[in-house]
């Protein structure tokens, strides 16, 4: 962001909503989300129904007090009629005036804030909202939309005046932009590993004449602010204590519990190793055999949902559930591919293929967009024939699907 | 004739004094860089994440 400010004066820095955590053992990270955002200078924030998940009051008290200009121009209260957030913000951005507005989809659920709250069809909430910001001089008016891919292109192509939009709501990550009738879109990939960077070009009137988008990876080519990632990492510290902690106290419970009844369980790689030396030797030799290392160095060892693609059988019979009561079970193992141990004489004598169905469980677009199959296979089939071609060092240098 | 011509200069050179003036004025350290360019930056659906997983 930094560098891009250093070549571009005028430049507008929004998120879209989409950002608090699903789970309430997680819930701190919405708070130093927002302290985030507001000290990197977000000029607006929308809202989705994660960020009512916590309650009206928990989003409220949060926006009071770090003032993160969140907004929202089809949320009401049902009991005042108002609406619960600003609907925009106008911003004077060097020469030009930008108004950014926020949309909720009508169609979802919000949880324990539906009682409470009230959803605006979002096409009438745009026109109307839209013709206001310009009538207040808006030259270029960009939405945040938390309506999906479908109902955002629908909505541009129906109202008139919205110059970029920013697409969410479980959207599929795309390199490039597109226009939409006059609009430009931005698909912008989720989980705080991309930016979207859209130009608009920009008339005598300071009106947008032409507009180009394209999504970029966070990757390690583009190093942290220094002041944030020391935040961050104070931040993680104590977070990760506490869930290590609270990780504990529930795989100690399931424990007690015991999984005694359940036939097939996971062993470890130990116990493969016995036979299957040529293999386990090889297996040493790949980054499967560090996964573990890698998440400690990324200090998500107690991420629950980045836990699960490290080790061997997360939270399931005789698997992974806290590294100090599974050590041997810590990093991606023989039976993360190959299935349960236990399961071994049901398939001993047909072996079990492992396809890119199998790698594709953990490798997604989203945790892993530089996964080529053909090209990672070779590293780790035990086949032992020829030297693989090398893997790519980061995900920066793969393309992104281009949108259609 | 002649004081009618440094009427006209002088009235010239102030005007063009007053333009730089407000020019340099309205320009806050240095020039606009791209002027014709609004860049938007975006993040969306972060979903509680302050970084991949590893």
């Amino acid at each position: 962001m930094d560098s891009i400010k250093a070549g571009y004066s005028q430049v507008v820095l929004v998120d879209n909503g989409g950002f608090f955590d699903e789970s309430e053992m997680r819930r701190d990270l919405s708070w130093f989300l927002m302290d985030v955002m507001k000290l990197l200078g977000y000029d607006a924030v929308g809202c989705s129904e994660k960020e009512l998940r916590f309650g009206v009051g928990y989003l409220k008290a949060q926006l009071k007090r770090t003032q993160l200009p969140m907004v929202c121009a089809n949320l009401y209260d049902r009991k005042s009629g108002k609406l619960l957030l600003p609907p925009y913000v106008i911003k004077q951005v060097g020469t030009v005036r930008v108004g950014v507005f926020g949309l909720i989809s009508n169609v979802l659920d919000l949880g324990p804030s539906r009682d409470s709250l009230r959803v605006e069809e979002p096409g009438a909430a745009a026109k109307r909202v839209v013709a206001g910001l310009r009538k207040k001089g808006a030259t270029i008016v960009v939405l945040l939309s938390q309506l999906g891919k479908i109902e955002s292109e629908d909505l541009v192509t129906a109202v008139d005046g919205v110059d970029a939009v920013i697409v969410g709501h479980n959207v599929p990550l795309l390199q490039k932009g597109r226009m939409i009738k006059n609009t430009v879109a931005c698909y912008g990939g989720s989980e705080g590993q991309y930016v979207g960077r859209t130009v608009l070009t920009l008339d005598a009137r300071r009106r947008m004449a032409t507009g180009d988008d394209e999504t970029f990876i966070l990757g390690p080519e583009i190093p942290d602010r220094k002041d944030i990632a020391v935040l961050v990492k104070g931040f993680e510290d104590t977070f990760n204590e506490k869930l290590r902690k609270l990780e504990k106290e529930r795989a100690a419970q399931e424990a007690e519990k015991a999984t005694s009844g359940t036939p097939d369980h996971y062993l470890g790689q130990e116990v493969c190793a016995r036979c299957h030396v040529a293999e386990a030797a090889q297996w040493k030799a790949t980054g499967h055999a560090r996964a573990w290392q890698t998440l400690v160095a990324a200090r998500k060892e107690a991420v629950p949902e980045c836990v699960r693609c490290h080790v061997v059988g997360y939270n399931q019979a005789g698997g992974f559930k806290e590294l100090t009561l599974t050590p041997g079970l810590a990093n991606v193992q023989c039976e993360s591919c190959h299935g349960m141990g236990t399961q071994h004489d049901a398939y001993g004598s047909t072996p079990r293929k492992v396809t890119e169905q199998t790698c594709r469980s953990c490798h997604t677009k989203e945790t892993s967009p530089e996964f080529d199959f053909a090209l990672f296979e070779p590293h780790v089939n035990h086949k032992g024939v020829g030297t693989p071609q090398p893997l790519p060092e980061s995900p920066m240098k793969k393309q992104l699907p281009a949108g259609k | 004739m002649k004081t009618l011509l440094f009427r006209i200069l002088a009235s010239a050179v102030l005007a063009a004094v007053a333009w730089l003036l407000l020019a340099g004025a309205s320009s806050p350290k240095g020039a606009t860089l791209e002027p014709d360019k609004l860049i938007i930056l975006s993040t969306t659906d972060v979903k509680g994440k302050t970084g991949p997983c590893g």
